[in-house]
């Protein structure tokens, strides 16, 4: 039993890692643009076939090819961002929620019958000669593709925290998300600082989607179920904190497992939702997150 | 240095603006005073591109300022001051006053005008390392007009100074804005606060319903009886 739990522990820990990495940038797009984007997972499901044919076709370690899909679904994210969802920051702050969700559910159906119809709806994983490699701690087996991802979604957070905090470019994107109009008034050019932001928060879903595709699977129908994870440790974690959105993730990861070892497995998505309305009810601006005004 | 001319703004079918004209030469304090919901701020957002301008010409040292986009203007040295909590209130106090000098056309000088803007301003010295949200009102008009001047502005503008301060802080706000124009800045000021703007303007503007009603001197207008009867009676 207490093999089981300890296991169940790091396995969630791990997973958690991952919903954490794909709620960063469903944070930064939301943060920033506010605008709420759920095709983010159908940008996780991209960037994991990209990873994933990038290694069947042409032999690329995905650890390779993530660097490439970051940059490639950057450039998407910038398409996206100037065909799209530069007409919803166009709008009021207020309608901006519901202007973007009606586009992105959009998005979502014709990114998901592509995918179907280009990559079949056969899931897909990637199989590496280390991929089945595992550290065994005590009692515990802890997969290193899996380990590797946490590792990345820690790194990406603190990059994030790093850019947020220390550069201009970061100074200029918190000072747009708290008010575009006084952001404009200091001299930020409001629209470049929405456009790099959704880039790389198109380009992190994709890196989330190349780990994913490496320690879990992809298929084109697995968009929604991450983005409704990301949504729920973007309301655990509130905005504002990029390493309280990995703490939350992770949280959010080891809360199913449990559930799923105690409950038994039916519960692992109620853990989730029961979790979700209870912070939303006590703690609507999340652990970490400002009260907003 | 500004000139506008005729402006119109109106927010969809409902017409706030009526063909608006006034001039601000350099090296002046301009006052465009008049009560609530005269189209004040109206005028100022449509003039930053913050609204859309439905007629009327605009130009700042010669270049239209019609259609350009806010950050500009920025940079062309015509920096506003919005009304209220013109600083970021999750940056620091220093993080708002780096951010003040974001244009190509400050960027450089940003050491320099940061020591300049701490000298005229010892509190913001004192508080860099705080978050400007929990900054006093006092203070955080400082930080405002401190962050705008790291901008280096040829013209500043500011809505209502005098807006939710206690009476000294607004005496001394007034106190700084001429202080920046005897530095050889223009200023653009809206205000209810009609006496205390008619002591520190040049020349000033009463808009009323969104429309020039009358304009003169300072001293001009605090003899006006008609602007005394409407304003400066007590």
């Amino acid at each position: 039993m207490t093999q089981l739990i300890l296991q169940s522990v790091v396995s969630g820990l791990l997973v958690g890692g991952m919903y954490g990495l794909v709620a960063l940038g469903l944070a930064l797009a939301f943060g920033v643009l506010k605008v709420l984007n759920v095709a983010h997972g159908e940008l996780l499901m991209l960037g994991g076939y990209a990873s994933f044919f990038a290694f069947t076709f042409w032999g690329i370690d995905p650890f390779l090819s993530m660097p490439l899909v970051f940059i490639a679904m950057f450039a998407f994210g910038v398409i996206l961002y100037l065909t799209l969802f530069r007409y919803v920051t166009r709008t009021e702050i207020h309608n901006r929620i519901k202007n973007s969700l009606l586009i992105s559910f959009g998005l979502v159906l014709v990114l998901q019958s592509m995918a179907v119809r280009f990559f079949t709806a056969d899931e897909r994983t990637i199989s590496t000669a280390y991929s089945s490699d595992a550290l065994t701690i005590g009692l515990v087996r802890v997969p290193v593709v899996r380990l590797a991802g946490l590792a990345v979604a820690v790194m990406a957070a603190l990059f994030l925290e790093w850019l947020l905090s220390s550069t201009r470019f970061g100074r200029a994107l918190r000072a747009t998300s708290e008010d575009w109009t006084r952001a404009a008034l200091t001299g930020v050019d409001v629209r470049r600082i929405y456009l790099v932001a959704f880039a790389i928060s198109a380009a992190l879903a994709a890196v989330a989607g190349s780990l994913i595709s490496l320690g879990y699977s992809v298929s084109p129908n697995i968009g929604l179920g991450w983005t409704l994870k990301a949504l729920i440790v973007v309301v655990l974690a509130g905005l504002g904190s990029m390493r309280g959105i990995i703490v939350a993730g992770l949280f959010l990861g080891l809360m199913e497992s449990l559930a799923a070892v105690w409950l038994g497995g039916q519960y692992r998505e109620v853990a989730a939702l029961i979790l979700f309305l209870v912070v939303l009810s006590f703690r609507p601006q999340g652990f970490f997150g400002r009260a907003y005004a | 240095m500004l000139a506008v001319d005729g402006l119109e703004v109106a927010y969809g079918d409902l017409q706030v603006v009526w063909g608006v004209s006034f001039e601000v030469p350099e090296n002046s304090i301009v006052a465009i005073l008049g009560p609530n919901g005269a189209g004040k701020t109206t005028t100022l957002l449509a003039l930053m591109g913050l609204l859309p301008v439905k007629a009327g010409s605009a130009s700042f040292k010669n270049h239209s300022l019609i259609g350009v986009p806010t950050h500009q203007m920025v940079d062309l040295g015509l920096v506003m001051i919005p009304e209220e909590r013109a600083a970021f209130s999750s940056l620091t106090v220093e993080e708002n006053l780096e951010l003040g000098a974001y244009t190509p056309r400050a960027r450089p000088r940003q050491r320099e005008t940061m020591a300049e803007v701490l000298e005229t301003f010892p509190r913001l010295a004192e508080r860099q390392s705080q978050k400007a949200g929990t900054l006093s009102g006092g203070e955080r008009q400082m930080l405002a007009i401190g962050k705008a001047l790291m901008a280096r502005p040829d013209l500043l503008i500011l809505d209502e100074p005098s807006l939710g301060l206690a009476p000294i802080v607004v005496e001394q706000t007034f106190n700084i804005i001429t202080e920046i124009r005897d530095r050889g800045v223009s200023v653009l000021m809206v205000e209810q606060h009609l006496e205390m703007a008619l002591e520190v303007a040049d020349h000033a503007y009463i808009l009323e319903m969104g429309s020039m009603v009358t304009d003169g001197t300072s001293s001009q207008l605090a003899a006006d009886p008609r602007v005394q009867e409407a304003y400066l009676s007590l």
